[in-house]
């Protein structure tokens, strides 16, 4: 019976997203405040409703109801629990019940602390809103429901895929969908701007803290998930320019841009019209990538199940909402009144630099990306468009972008002055060439960019340090004063520059993990041994070993450096019989930032085993970046001065005493 | 029953949720403007705080100050003029309220009715192990369970073998009996029993695995009826007619004369003197209603279970591999023996799946579903 009131919920929460899809909106348009704050009651009311079914269907995992279709498709009563309760989101029905209840639950903040915006503006973004969840709600309903029921029940479940048996799997699509489906506030911020043909001063303060929250979740995600492919799939490769990967960092791509732009609108209330059309863009490109990953378009461990129905009915809600909102942008964009004006050298100039560089990368991946797919739909010629097309692209795009990014903090607002901010920065491209230096002495021979990729690492670290030892005086006055200065500096400039470190580390990462790794394959057999990096690895032999649901077969291997043991490494082969399915665990041993990567293929005639061993150097950047990347994101945003949207209430009731008095 | 109740509790407490707002007094909005100032304002003491910290040079801060109080000037101006709205109730709220009442139910049992299923209890495993009753899949469960800590118990393998083949687990099925064969070693009934799993994974194929099989039993048992009706039955497929018929005939000869099978045999004598020597190059492999009939008699515990595992074995196959236009015409085919017109409709429905009625053998899909009176109109998706 609980299942069944939980699939009843559901179907009530669409009929509550209904309710608050239209009546607040009339309200707005109306000046009916009691309609307008229904949509407060109704955003809260879904998210329960909808939390409510999605804890039941986790209730259907845990307690292995194979009565629930879903659960007996995707789940084993042998599976460890967290894999039973990670295994609700590990399939195409429960991962959009998840997409679903985020959505509500970004509803439910706006509601909550939507308190300050102006009425008309917060209940006219909760109906748009509600039509992003109401589709979404008839989409899992219709095509993908997760509550359909079997009868008789099967006595055992079909097992989840092995590869997603992982802890990646409990902590990657839960991000990547908080930042995916975050965007959906800025979009709906977005559309209620052009309905209501004004940008509000609390609009251009709320769209930022939004954006930035979303974007650390996508950041997270998306590291994550390179991390995971990284480990689980054992090809040693963190980014493949998969179209699915794409699909997660198109939007990330045109996040950032946005981010940029709130910047500049918040603080001067220029480029508001452009940044408008970012939101778009970037919740647009978030629905690209769902239908991308859930129509089954693409063939991929992300698509579980192809079923074209339901790749239609996606395709209706991208076309309806994307089309949508951009037919609305271009009838109402002119309505919109526009912001101030700047100098090309400015920090305004300068992120505009930034905007249009990142929109070009995104529309070249874009490209690159759905290219195929066109092709193939038009012509029926497969073909793949793979990392060449995205280093040279891509990658020549970043170059400048990357150069210019310490520049921009240091530029003054409206008005800058590029040669004394490119003097500033000497020190900064002064460190990073001697460092390109070194190390293409060091490497003698080896990739010629290398050095000077790294150098533009270290650069941008050194630019950001640069930005913040300038402000706080350090050197010009006394170290006291300094530090004062120091820690009273905004904590969102200290998020820039973290931010922009990260980006220095991933660099540094990706360009020394790109020209230095070292890759062998070959056969072993137990005692043979093998040099990679600086360590060389003995082979001790297989082992036999069983986990709760799968056989594995593990393989050891001594670590030495310079004749000394300095640790081991396991690697597995697994082999899950429920699904009949292999994987591989890769044995993965850290020293220090860089990482050693054995993993085994086939075994070969006389007891020899193909095995693949990597030195990845400094390979833990690429993800330390992105988590200091993330910590800029967070430092920003618990800046005390994003928070304070508009009135609060008490000092309004001050407002109007002294108004009355005057 | 509580259920329903539940139901309409929930949908009432939402419905109150929703209403609860439209019943307050109407309060005045305050002019959107108001917002703007406050945001101002704010930015102005920002300032202030900025300078006072030094992180803003005189200059710029004044700048920035002749900025905002511009735009706060504006705001306030806009402030005064618009005067506040007075309260406003639209004549409508009355409707408003009818609609949420309205829609909460109508949209929520419409939709629930159509795509839920109402009164299926909940059935955690834990609680179905404690109590299986007669949940054949559950008993099948704990088997399973039973023999994945002692996998080397052969009667239990034995003993599941059958159980699987009644349930349509053919795959399953093969693979208990060669457990059980490889465990206990061979008898008549095992080795026949692998055989006919065998052959029904084959969808109705015996094959050379199947015959050697079949042989080793006849070996241990030479009057095992069932092995010596697939033998025929193998023989008759390949085209060895005379010989097939050789093979009824002498079981027609050592079955006694009650014996359930006897008139299939007696069908495949008959059908086999009168055939004209080119039928035998016909296509093997297909599970002909006769086929079905036998296998049912001569396993009449298991009959039901025997032809469903047969024609489902060929389902899942399919299910698996759509490329295969000769096995999607003979599902067809032997669900309309069967007599389940429904599932041969869906059967049709996703061979045009895999075969658009566009192209050829589509075609002869469609009219095969004509010939049989299937109605695939509005099928193809």
């Amino acid at each position: 019976m609980i299942i069944e009131l939980g699939h009843y919920a559901l179907v009530l929460a669409l009929a509550t997203a209904l309710i608050q899809a239209w009546l607040p909106i009339l309200g707005a348009r109306r000046g009916d405040r009691a309609l307008m704050e229904l949509g407060t009651s109704a955003a809260l009311a879904s998210f329960l409703l909808v939390a409510f079914s999605f804890a039941v269907l986790a209730f259907a995992y845990v307690t292995s109801d194979f009565s629930v279709k879903n659960v007996w498709e995707n789940s084993h009563s042998l599976k460890p629990l967290i894999y039973k309760i990670t295994g609700v989101w590990g399939n195409h029905e429960g991962s959009m019940l998840l997409w679903l209840l985020i959505l509500v639950f970004f509803s439910a903040l706006v509601a909550l602390f939507g308190r300050s915006l102006p009425e008309t503006l917060k209940a006219t973004v909760l109906a748009v809103q509600a039509w992003i969840a109401a589709a979404f709600a008839l989409f899992v309903l219709l095509t993908s429901n997760p509550f359909a029921r079997l009868m008789p029940a099967p006595g055992e479940g079909k097992d989840l895929n092995p590869v997603l048996q992982d802890i990646g799997l409990a902590i990657h699509p839960p991000l990547l969908y908080l930042g995916y489906v975050g965007f959906s506030v800025c979009f709906s911020f977005a559309v209620a701007a052009l309905i209501e043909g004004r940008i509000d001063a609390a609009w251009a303060r709320w769209v930022r803290p939004w954006t930035l929250a979303a974007w650390i979740f996508l950041t997270a995600g998306i590291a994550m998930g390179s991390y995971w492919a990284y480990y689980e799939l054992g090809w040693g490769g963190w980014w493949f320019w998969d179209p699915v990967e794409n699909a997660s960092f198109m939007p990330w791509l045109a996040g950032t841009a946005l981010l940029h732009s709130a910047l500049v609108m918040e603080k001067r209330e220029a480029l508001k019209i452009w940044t408008v059309l970012l939101a778009l863009m970037t919740f647009s490109l978030s629905l690209l990538g769902t239908f991308l990953v859930r129509s089954g378009v693409l063939t991929s461990v992300h698509a579980f199940a192809t079923d074209p129905t339901r790749g239609i009915f996606i395709l209706a809600i991208l076309v309806l909402f994307i089309g949508g909102a951009f037919s609305l942008f271009a009838i109402r964009a002119s309505h919109l009144k526009a912001g101030g004006i700047f100098a090309p050298i400015s920090r305004e100039g300068a992120l505009v630099l930034n905007n249009l560089i990142l929109t070009t990368a995104t529309a070249t991946v874009l490209t690159g990306t759905l290219y195929p797919l066109v092709l193939e739909a038009l012509t029926g010629d497969k073909i793949s468009v793979g990392a060449p097309f995205f280093n040279m692209t891509f990658g020549l795009l970043m170059l400048p972008l990357l150069a210019a990014v310490p520049f921009g903090p240091l530029l003054a607002w409206k008005r800058g002055d590029l040669a004394g901010a490119s003097q500033r920065l000497f020190a900064a491209a002064a460190l990073g060439l001697l460092v390109a230096g070194s190390c293409y002495y060091a490497a003698n021979g080896g990739p010629v960019l290398a050095p000077f990729g790294i150098g533009l690492g270290v650069y941008l670290i050194f630019g950001a340090v640069t930005d913040l030892v300038l402000r706080s005086g350090l050197g010009k006055v006394a170290f006291g004063v300094a530090w004062k200065r120091l820690s009273g500096l905004p904590r969102s400039a200290f998020g820039t520059a973290l931010a922009h470190i990260g980006v220095g580390i991933t660099l540094i990462g990706i360009v020394t993990v790109t020209a230095f790794e070292t890759e062998t394959v070959i056969e072993m057999k137990p005692g043979a041994t093998v040099d990679a990096g600086r360590y060389s690895l003995r082979f001790d032999g297989m082992r036999q070993g069983r986990g709760p649901n799968y056989t594995e077969e593990t393989g050891h291997f001594t670590v030495s450096r310079g004749g000394v043991t300095v640790t081991e490494i396991s690697s597995s082969k697994r082999l899950y019989p429920a699904r009949r399915m292999p994987t591989t665990e890769a044995g993965i041993r850290t020293f220090g930032l860089s990482q050693l990567y054995v993993s085994l293929g086939d075994a070969t005639n006389g007891g020899g085993i193909v095995v693949r061993i990597w030195w990845k150097p400094l390979i833990l950047c690429i993800w330390g970046g992105a988590l200091v990347m993330m910590a800029g994101g967070i430092v920003s945003l618990s800046d005390r001065r994003l928070r304070v949207g508009a009135p609060s209430r008490a000092r309004k009731s001050a407002r109007f005493a002294v108004g009355a008095a005057e | 029953m509580l259920f329903w109740i539940l139901v309409a509790i929930l949908t009432a407490a939402v419905a109150a949720v929703l209403i609860l707002p439209l019943m307050r007094a109407a309060a005045p909005l305050p002019s959107r403007h108001s917002h703007d100032i406050e945001v101002y304002r704010d930015q102005l003491d920002e300032l202030n705080r900025d300078r006072e910290a030094g992180l803003i040079g005189s200059e710029e801060a004044e700048l920035a100050r002749a900025e905002i109080a511009r735009r706060l000037l504006s705001a306030s101006a806009a402030d005064t003029t618009a005067a506040e709205e007075p309260p406003k109730r639209l004549l409508s709220s009355r409707l408003a309220q009818a609609f949420i009442l309205l829609c909460l139910p109508a949209v929520g049992l419409l939709l629930y009715l159509t795509t839920g299923s109402p009164g299926v209890p909940a059935q955690p495993l834990a609680a179905r192990l404690a109590n299986p009753g007669d949940d054949i899949s559950i008993l099948i469960a704990k088997a399973e369970n039973h023999l994945a800590l002692n996998p080397d118990d052969g009667a239990g393998w034995d003993l599941l073998a059958p159980i699987y083949m009644r349930n349509g687990r053919v795959a399953d099925a093969v693979a208990a009996y060669d457990r059980a064969i490889r465990l206990l070693g061979p008898t008549a009934p095992r080795l026949g029993g692998y055989a006919e799993a065998l052959v029904v994974q084959s969808g109705g194929l015996v094959t050379a695995e199947a015959q050697s099989a079949l042989q080793k039993a006849l070996a241990l048992d030479a009057n095992d009826p069932r092995s010596e009706f697939y033998l025929a039955l193998g023989l008759r497929q390949e085209g060895k007619n005379a010989e097939a018929l050789a093979a009824f005939r002498k079981l027609a000869g050592s079955s006694p004369a009650d014996a359930p099978w006897l008139p299939l045999v007696n069908q495949h004598i008959a059908e086999l003197g009168a055939a004209e020597p080119n039928t035998a190059a016909a296509p093997p492999a297909n599970p002909t209603s006769e086929d079905i009939a036998a296998a049912e008699e001569l396993d009449s515990g298991d009959r039901q279970a025997m032809i469903r595992g047969m024609v489902d074995g060929l389902a899942s196959r399919l299910k698996e591999d759509p490329d295969n236009f000769e096995g999607w015409m003979r599902l067809i085919r032997s669900y309309v023996v069967l007599d389940q017109r429904d599932k041969a409709r869906d059967a049709l429905r996703e061979g045009l799946n895999a075969f658009p009625a566009s192209g050829e053998q589509g075609k002869q899909l469609l009219a095969l579903g004509r010939e049989l009176g299937i109605d695939a109109s509005g099928e193809v998706k």
